[in-house]
């Protein structure tokens, strides 16, 4: 049987295909989906995502790894879900009404997804009252807003405001984006910035007070 | 002193009046509207102004605008568009967001029940739409289409459709612009198409009416990673032609022209990059190298290279192999502050941006915050020459005409100063 640490190795790598056979080996083994992911899959994504804030590892490699990472939690996700067995918390995101940018957003998505998050990702060029319809229906605790766009900040702005508004209890609203800073989040009242993907798990963990 | 040569002191690294740039190419203009609002604001004639750009719905900078504005620049537009139609043969159009301008005939838009914007390459209405432009949006994004990838049958010929000899009607083009541009006072830039690799704006191929091989943005980067022989082969093939079109395009320009746009592909991201040093020596390096040295071992021509964000890292790399120009000088990235880039770049490479941010300041900031930014800027970038003031990339839809004079003033004030 593969050892998880290898699993880790092989995300952080990016190497797809030894990730979706090192998964489907550790399954085999009888090893729980729960425990590849927290032990396995998890540690690998934090590797990715250091990496990245270090400037160490680049935008495609980050791509490659969270295209791995996706992959083996097509395997993994429709066991957990066999098993009754979910995530411990969940997130809304999506890119704000008028901006169809979405590479920032999938790779939040994404690390979201590896951090214990059931992820709602609600696409592009999306309404603000959207947001606020899916945090309310999924009990979402986080809500992550991006826009790449100056012309779609003012739209960032509308979107938190209208979260706000609807006062949904214990919803945290993230954002960010190329032109987004943390004085502009702090502007249109967003709980939090994140800079980068890793940063965005990091942010997110600590908001609903995870502090693993 | 004429425009053109305020240029070219600036380019030689002599001091002198700073020159200015609004509108020479698709990285220096001006959105649509905001033209409109400025030609109002000039009392200029009043007419639907046109689109020379729909990608970034960049409007025209007709030569009543460029004296008011004070440009000492100017450029020759491409035969056809970023979508693949003609520039030619204009009509009115309405935008989404209530203003009339001029579109070329081949603009060809379908607008769905929620008021989505779709254009179709080379104005077939017959084939998917390749540009989308949201109802609340100021300019299109391009649709990618990619066909599933198989791995064992990618070929780089299908990333290189576009990458063609020049066609006749593409040289009679040419020789109508540069008949058009010749004995111009401003400074000419021109550009070929080609040049410019793995721009993530051209990889999804807006122009192509059924793309095939790499098109989807993620796969790029991808493959820039797990598919890099592939990648090498594409810019291999793109050199190539580019440099028999740019012995044709010369011939066609002669004295004519003064800058070269080589290449839009972004390097930078708000605080990073896209790829290590020792990937752009491998993967992008020679290709650029042999470019530019042909550019000056042919032409009188300065190269000109955008790229957004936080290049710092990679500025010597720009250098070395033989970029005369950067822009747009995003400040404002990580890494990337004027006085710094001065200091340790400033004497090999000449700044062409820098000017005000447009992410923040020029757009959110009032006409006082403007002409601060704009002054402090062309103290730090403009002692000795090297320096051409522009806009940190083109001017965004919603910008406030009152802080686009306050910049325009500050220029023209620090230049009557004498710097």
């Amino acid at each position: 049987m593969p050892q998880l640490s290898e699993l880790t190795a092989a995300l952080a790598a990016g190497k797809r295909a030894e990730t979706v056979r090192l998964t489907q080996e550790l399954l085999a083994a009888g090893v729980r989906p729960q425990t590849i992911i927290e032990e396995g899959l998890v540690p690998g994504m934090a590797v990715i995502g250091e990496q990245f804030k270090r400037n160490e590892i680049f935008v495609p490699e980050m791509l490659v790894a969270a295209r791995a990472m996706k992959e083996a939690l097509k395997l993994l996700e429709p066991l957990l879900a066999q098993a009754g067995i979910k995530p411990k918390y969940t997130a809304i995101i999506g890119t704000v009404r008028g901006d169809l940018h979405d590479i920032g957003k999938n790779l939040v998505s994404t690390m979201w997804r590896g951090a214990n998050f059931a992820v709602i990702d609600l696409g592009t060029n999306v309404a603000p009252e959207r947001y606020v319809q899916a945090a309310r229906e999924h009990g979402a605790q986080i809500v992550g807003l991006s826009a790449l766009l100056t012309t779609t900040m003012p739209a960032m702005k509308e979107t938190v405001a209208l979260l706000k508004e609807a006062n949904l209890p214990g919803v945290k609203v993230l954002v960010g984006g190329a032109p987004i800073t943390q004085l502009f989040a702090d502007e249109i009242g967003a709980d939090g910035y994140a800079a980068d993907a890793g940063t965005a798990v990091d942010l997110a963990k600590r908001l609903v007070g995870d502090a693993a | 002193m004429t425009s053109r040569e305020k240029v070219w002191r600036a380019l030689r690294h002599e001091a002198g009046p700073v020159p200015v740039d609004f509108g020479s190419t698709g990285v220096t203009g001006l959105h649509i509207s905001c033209v409109a609002a400025l030609r109002e604001h000039y009392g200029l004639d009043r007419h639907p102004v046109r689109v020379c750009e729909p990608f970034q719905m960049l409007g025209e900078i007709e030569d009543d605008l460029a004296d008011a504005l004070g440009s000492d620049c100017t450029g020759v537009n491409g035969r056809t568009t970023m979508f693949g139609f003609a520039n030619e043969g204009w009509r009115e159009w309405r935008t989404p967001w209530g203003q009339e301008v001029m579109v070329p005939d081949g603009f060809r838009v379908r607008v769905d029940a929620g008021g989505e914007h779709y254009l179709f390459p080379q104005g077939d209405t017959t084939v998917p739409p390749s540009g989308h432009m949201p109802a609340s949006g100021y300019f299109f994004d391009a649709i990618v289409r990619q066909e599933p990838i198989d791995e064992d049958r990618l070929d780089p010929a299908d990333n290189c459709v576009e990458f063609q000899r020049l066609a006749p009607e593409d040289i009679a083009h040419w020789q109508r612009e540069f008949a058009r541009v010749k004995g111009s006072t401003r400074s000419v830039t021109g550009g070929i198409g080609g040049t410019g690799l793995g721009d993530i704006a051209l990889v999804p191929g807006p122009f192509l009416k059924h793309p095939k091989g790499i098109r989807d943005v993620n796969e790029w980067y991808i493959s820039l990673v797990e598919r890099r022989d592939y990648v090498h082969r594409i810019f291999a093939h793109q050199c190539e032609i580019a440099l028999e079109n740019l012995a044709e395009y010369a011939r066609i320009a002669g004295d004519a022209m003064d800058i070269l746009f080589v290449c839009g592909t972004d390097f930078g991201t708000q605080h990073s990059q896209f790829c290590s040093v020792a990937t752009f020596d491998e993967l992008y390096a020679p290709y650029y190298r042999r470019i530019n040295d042909w550019v000056h071992r042919h032409t009188g021509w300065k190269t000109f290279k955008h790229s957004c964000g936080a290049v710092r890292p990679l500025m010597e790399r720009f250098i070395d192999c033989g970029f005369d120009i950067l822009n747009p000088v995003q400040c404002s990235a990580t890494g990337m502050e004027a006085a710094g880039l001065k200091t340790d770049f400033g004497d090999r490479i000449v700044y062409w941006g820098g000017g005000v941010d447009t992410q923040h300041v020029l757009p959110f900031g009032t006409p006082a915050e403007v002409t601060a930014q704009v002054t402090e800027r062309l103290a730090a970038f403009s002692p000795s020459g090297g320096y051409i003031f522009n806009t940190i990339h083109n001017i965004q839809a919603r910008t406030p005409t009152e802080n686009i004079v306050a910049m325009v003033d500050a220029v023209h004030a620090f230049n009557r100063r004498g710097g």
